[in-house]
């Protein structure tokens, strides 16, 4: 049961003692059999989990009359499968990374292993405290692994990285000790069952802000979402392929995890959840969009993509009930995969082509031409193509809000998805294509030279890529929604209460159907069109180009760029208004209530 | 139980967090968020805390004796833990942010400067 976490723990341990002295390329072979055993292991766990969850208690500290003092590890189908996902993403990171850095002695195979027992252990734990050991365990690797270049950019993104999420993790602290005080717990289950005798009280609604918004800050929804760009574009590939499609969505499920299993008995908390949570999802989706449009630093317009398709997931959060959850999963584990492997398309950019600006790079993508059609693959995907692991994903979403009466939710993620999409279209269709030729535009001024190590052979580089394509695009998976809902489902039923009580048979899992057909090739109609108008604007008339874009985005986009001026202070500030919007919204469901 | 320590741990933290998004040196940044970090330690404890009774310590002590709470302070060692690496590694930053850019002053340090 600990197995996915120890092993990777252990196999860091051993590379950081005898890494001085091993040759070549064994620590990249070492550290991607590593994942690759993690995966297998979460496989198995999996296959056990479906009859019901696995418990384990560290040292064997069972319960004893009511009272909890033991820490636990919970398995359901859900965490099996995340974990099972995650591992997969680290070993065809491990994988591109083939040969990438050269240093003597492993450090960043040591730090990624860490980075991956973290995520399995955040996962997994069933303890308010635990959790917040590995949340902070993941934080501080991923601080270390952004400024790993030494570099300048790096270096700045880094230090955003930690200052903010550092104040998420006091927040956090903050929020343990409040609920501390109130309960005298801390396992997830004997929690849940001492909040539900007062479902009222303002302490526990309090303890969840603070919970919440460290949550979010790690998880990049708006206002928090400040750090990613930085701290995304400016790690290696390799790295930022695990960032993107790993971390940030993990971050949104701890918050689903504390909300589900320790404080859904309060009243007000499922208030917040329902509205304001809803709202900042809503928002960070079509935000992220639209700052993702604006950019031409290719690793920053894919980050921007991640903190828009982080607002869709925060919105699969928001929405009660085992289909939108059920939905979550799949869009999280489709969105890993498409990001991990546009992250990696960047990384081969940098790495053969020497830059990673989208203007300075037109057209001299083309002999790269397979990265090209990756690329492009991908960006459909994002734009929300009626195929896939993500398509199933927003699916369940829509349906779940569709079966509440909140269909304009499906707004938000429609456009979210066209307006990334879009953008990664475009960048394809620029850079390997060589369309999109407007005079004078390259003189803006390019980003800062960068360059990743060149030496990799094309085939190698493009391997991971293929096999996160094709697993993102759904193949070889059969009835992908019937086992999200059905996962979804037990981890509602069991995961909270496997802890305290013997669990209940199994809810029976229903799909839900019911959203148009139309849909999905509305958001991809909608993505190419987006990518057409940036690509062909050349051809525009000069009238539409001053009165529409000049009235209308010029200064949606000019705000955009004002907010993120890279100023660690601006964004703590940002955080305390978001902090503050959720106790307002806090106190008005109380009030409520 | 008394109100005072959650003032302190709140006005800590308010003062702390002001330091950081005022601050115009990285090092003095670092400390800021060293002050927020007390504000944690002073709330963890402040929860655990009984009046009249004793470290949980039962070496020479029957069971029985009143103690604080030793899952909070089991609780404050791993959040000092956390804050020396953190402030490690940010000092570690910082030093090399210097060597290249030849500031730490936080607002002239702009990732992607347009």
């Amino acid at each position: 049961m600990p197995l996915p976490v120890a092993v990777p723990l252990l196999v860091g341990a051993v590379l950081l003692l005898v890494g001085k002295f091993l040759p070549g390329r064994i620590p990249d072979a070492v550290a991607a059999a590593t994942a690759v055993l993690v995966v297998v292991i979460d496989a198995k766990l999996a296959a056990h989990a479906a009859q019901g969850p696995l418990v384990y208690w560290m040292g064997n500290w069972q319960p004893r009359a009511g009272v909890t003092l033991g820490i636990a590890f919970v398995v359901d189908e859900a965490q099996a499968i995340l974990g099972a996902f995650i591992a997969l993403l680290f070993a065809a990171s491990f994988a591109f990374a083939w040969g990438y850095f050269e240093d003597i002695r492993a450090f960043f195979h040591v730090l990624m292993l860490i980075f991956l027992a973290a995520m399995q252990g955040f996962c997994l734990s069933h303890d308010l405290f635990n959790f917040f050991v590995w949340f902070e365990v993941m934080s501080v690797t991923a601080f270390a692994l952004t400024a790993y270049r030494l570099e300048a950019d790096p270096l700045e993104g880094a230090l955003n990285f930690t200052v903010t999420n550092t104040i998420g993790s006091f927040l956090i602290l903050g929020g343990i000790a409040l609920v501390y005080s109130l309960a005298g717990m801390l396992d997830f289950g004997a929690l849940a069952r001492s909040l539900a005798h007062e479902p009222g009280d303002p302490v526990a609604v309090a303890a969840f802000c603070m919970i919440a918004t460290g949550l979010l800050i790690k998880g990049a929804a708006m206002p928090f979402h400040f750090w990613l760009a930085d701290a995304h574009a400016v790690a290696p590939s390799p790295v930022s392929v695990i960032f993107s499609g790993a971390m940030v969505p993990l971050a949104l499920f701890g918050l689903g995890k504390i909300y589900w299993d320790a404080f859904q008995p309060v009243a007000a908390v499922q208030v917040l959840m329902d509205t304001t949570v809803l709202a900042l999802g809503m928002t960070t989706a079509v935000i992220g969009g639209l700052a993702c449009l604006r950019q031409r630093h290719l690793k920053r317009l894919l980050a921007f993509s991640t903190v828009s398709h982080g607002g869709i997931l925060l919105i699969g959060l928001a929405l009660p009930g085992a289909a939108s959850l059920g939905g979550f999963l799949a869009y999280f584990i489709g969105h890993g995969l498409v990001k991990g492997a546009l992250f990696m398309v960047a990384g081969i950019l940098l790495a053969s082509a020497g830059g990673i600006d989208e203007l300075w790079l037109r057209g001299r993508g083309r002999p790269l031409w397979p990265a090209g059609i990756a690329m492009a693959v991908a960006g459909i995907l994002l734009g929300g193509a009626p195929f896939g692991l993500m398509d199933c994903g927003s699916r369940l979403m829509d349906a779940a809000a569709a079966a509440r009466g909140e269909d304009w939710v499906l707004i938000a993620i429609v456009l979210g998805a066209a307006c990334t999409g879009g953008a990664v279209l475009r960048g394809a269709g620029r850079i390997f294509l060589g369309l999109g030729e407007m005079p004078g535009e390259e003189a803006r001024g390019p980003s800062e030279e960068e360059s990743e190590k060149p030496d990799r052979p094309l085939w190698l580089m493009m391997l991971p890529v293929l096999l996160l394509l094709i697993l993102a695009l759904g193949t070889g998976l059969p009835q992908v929604d019937e086992t999200a809902v059905r996962a979804a489902g037990r981890f509602l039923a069991w995961d909270g209460v496997a802890s305290i009580a013997p669990v209940t048979p199994p809810p029976p899992a229903a799909v839900p159907t019911g959203v148009h057909p139309l849909v999905p090739w509305v958001s991809l109609g909608l993505a190419v069109l987006i990518a057409a108008h940036d690509l062909g604007r050349a051809w525009l008339p000069r009238t539409w180009r001053r009165r529409f874009e000049r009235a209308f985005f010029e200064p949606i986009f000019t705000a955009i760029d004002r907010t993120h001026d890279g100023v660690v202070g601006d964004y703590v500030a940002w955080i305390l208004v978001g902090l503050a919007l959720f106790s307002v919204s806090a106190a008005a469901a109380l009030h409520a209530g | 139980m008394s109100y005072v320590p959650w003032a302190t741990a709140a006005w800590l933290s308010a003062v702390g967090i002001y330091g950081v998004i005022t601050s115009r040196h990285y090092v003095h940044l670092i400390g800021c968020l060293t002050v927020v970090q007390s504000a944690t330690y002073v709330a963890l404890l402040s929860v655990g805390y009984r009046f009249g009774s004793v470290a949980p310590i039962f070496y020479t002590r029957s069971p029985s004796t009143p103690a604080v709470d030793p899952v909070l302070q089991a609780l404050v060692l791993t959040d000092i833990v956390v804050g020396a690496t953190i402030t490690a590694l940010l000092l570690a930053l910082t030093l090399q942010v210097h060597k290249k850019r030849g500031t730490v002053n936080p607002e002239r340090l702009r990732p992607f400067r347009q």
